[in-house]
């Protein structure tokens, strides 16, 4: 979940006018390919690549397709067969309701936190402050999975360093206590695993966002004797509005897809209990071989993203618009 | 704002908590992999560790399988961020400076492409795969991995491209070069930093990846280093030295390149990103 790839943009750069056709008024046939010449490996890896699958998961939605018909080469189409299997287990809503719930603490955990430490950071001395953006930088740079193990380690049973400075500290029940013996429990060192990953992308736009606002405001604000609760409500909110929304919604749609650290830490155990949606449809897909379902709980997966996401990419559309010239 | 000496104290204070807060995992994770194997499955109370070593880097890189993990993760990250770099210098050449039918459409497409939900998409993707007979090679997960990164690679370079004068251009046009003499002489060297920034996006993204990983490459020497990790109870049992060591050295490379584009992470993921 490197907070990179979907909203980049390079730093300051300012799209001049487009395409110039440079003074040339005759363009030979050949030299009006070049364009097409140019994009078209880019073209055909995204459509054969990413336009492709994204067609076939909704037809395969469509189809019995289990081990059988696929080595048989078999094209059985069920309608809404997989849909209405799908829809009729009970487990299927269990962890839906699990996922958006995980979702929704994560989300909320992640960019209150981020807007905390931003606010925060404003306020400290330099040296403070440098040492809090490098931990930040530190736990946003580390990979995915190598966080994950070390979580592993500090929250282990026996010799994890939080249980036994929770015995140190005279909390003698949790001397060989399991993190990971009930769903919600695993659940939540997962999230908190997710959050601290999360917060640093958070923190620095909201604290990019900050240092945006003009400094006169706060200078006026300080000189009519507004509290601090007021500066914060008519001088930095407006100023960073736009991004808190932009990062919740980021937030949503990779916390709702979360699969390596639900994977790595229990398997979506114990006995199913940390399952989350990504996870059932490997289960499903991958493991039972359940392709035609699988295909299913993807295509509901998405919706349901789309549902929680559909302001977002309503207000993205509009604001890209511009870009796309 | 003018604070009471009270008020700087207690606000720096809770900076120094929330910078330790976010440091512990790091500073866990390397004093665990210099620990002494003896030291670390004791009950003794140690934040600080007692002695130091280098066995454990010693033990997790003589793990059977180790170096191929790693050979692997850097073959497919490597090969998708070479593919994507390519394939995003030619299409963002004539995206921002040519004008041509089908422009606009492109740039919809690529902008789609980026929202792709990939996680949801690895049924058709393993089923794509396994007709191409690819499933447990390196190149399925190249590819994939290439497909991944190239929508924002595009972009970005898209816009690196345009911030570069179009005049140096036409100057070194009108000193007798043609137009792709003068992108190659001109623009190219001074995409030199987009590149770059560029180039570590895609590195870090392919890099951390795991579902696709984990679903193509069922085969245990075709493993790359993320989905080893995650299996490590089974390859290190209960030696946390070793698991710690081995994602320090995973964790590396990662770090290494992050640093170098701290900075345009933070504005290249907003700018622009969403207004009002």
């Amino acid at each position: 979940m490197t907070a990179t790839i979907h909203t980049s943009v390079p730093a300051g750069t300012s799209p001049p006018a487009p395409a110039r056709a440079s003074g040339r008024k005759r363009v030979g046939l050949g030299e009006k390919a070049i364009p097409y010449l140019l994009l078209a490996p880019a073209v055909v890896v995204m459509l054969v690549l990413l336009g492709w699958p994204a067609i076939q998961v909704v037809g395969i939605s469509f189809r019995k397709l289990d081990l059988g018909e696929l080595v048989r080469g078999e094209l059985v189409w069920v309608g809404l067969g997989n849909y209405s299997e799908v829809l009729a287990d009970p487990e299927f809503w269990t962890i839906t309701v699990r996922t958006v719930l995980f979702t929704a603490s994560v989300v909320a955990g992640t960019v209150l936190a981020g807007l905390f430490i931003a606010l925060l950071m404003r306020h400290l001395a330099g040296p403070v402050r440098v040492f809090v953006q490098i931990t930040l930088v530190l736990a946003w740079a580390t990979p995915i999975l190598a966080t994950t193990t070390v979580f592993q380690w500090i929250f282990d049973q026996q010799y994890g360093i939080l249980n036994k400075t929770l015995v140190a500290l005279g909390l003698d029940s949790f001397r060989g206590y399991s993190w990971f013996s009930s769903g919600t429990s695993t659940l939540a060192v997962i999230g908190i695993l997710v959050l601290w990953q999360a917060v640093p992308f958070v923190c620095f736009t909201i604290y990019a966002g900050l240092l945006q606002a003009p400094k006169e405001l706060y200078e006026a604000a300080a000189m009519d004797g507004a509290s601090p609760w007021q500066t914060f409500a008519t001088v930095s909110w407006p100023s960073i509005r736009p991004l808190v929304t932009l990062v919740t919604f980021l937030s949503v749609i990779w916390d709702f897809k979360v699969f390596a650290q639900v994977w790595a830490i229990r398997q979506g155990g114990p006995d199913g209990e940390s399952t989350t949606l990504p996870v059932l449809l490997y289960l499903r897909g991958i493991a039972d071989r359940s392709f035609g379902v699988a295909s299913a709980i993807a295509v509901l997966m998405i919706l349901v993203l789309l549902v929680l996401t559909a302001r977002y990419l309503q207000l993205l559309l509009r604001t890209r618009e511009g870009d796309v010239s | 704002m003018k604070k009471t000496r009270g008020q700087t104290v207690a606000l720096n204070t809770a900076g120094m908590l929330v910078a330790l807060l976010f440091a512990f995992p790091t500073y866990w994770l390397l004093t665990s992999a210099f620990k002494p194997s003896t030291d670390m499955l004791t009950p003794a109370y140690d934040l600080i560790p007692r002695s130091l070593t280098l066995d454990n880097f010693g033990s997790a890189w003589e793990q059977p399988g180790f170096l191929t993990h790693l050979t692997n993760s850097v073959i497919v990250t490597v090969g998708a961020v070479a593919l994507s770099l390519v394939a995003g210098v030619l299409a963002a050449f004539p995206l921002a400076r040519l004008r041509f039918r089908g422009r606009k459409g492109f740039l919809l497409l690529v902008l789609v492409a980026q929202m792709a939900p990939m996680e949801a998409l690895f049924i058709p993707m393993f089923l794509l795969m396994q007709d191409a007979g690819l499933l447990n090679k390196l190149p399925s997960l190249l590819l994939v991995y290439f497909a991944i990164t190239l929508p924002f690679t595009v972009w970005t370079l898209r816009g690196f491209v345009q911030g570069i004068p179009y005049e140096l251009e036409e100057a070194a046009m009108v000193d007798g070069l043609s137009r792709f003499g003068a992108f190659r002489k001109v623009v190219l060297p001074l995409l030199g930093p987009g590149i770059v920034a560029t180039s570590v996006f895609a590195f870090i993204t392919a890099w951390n990846e795991f579902l696709y990983a984990f679903v193509f490459m069922r085969d245990k020497d075709k493993q790359t280093l993320p989905v080893w990790l995650s299996s490590f109870r089974t390859v290190f049992g209960t030696d946390w030295g070793g698991i710690m060591a081995a994602s320090v050295m995973y964790s590396l490379p990662a770090l290494v390149f992050f640093l170098i584009v701290q900075r345009k992470l933070v504005s290249g993921a907003t700018a622009g990103a969403l207004k009002g």
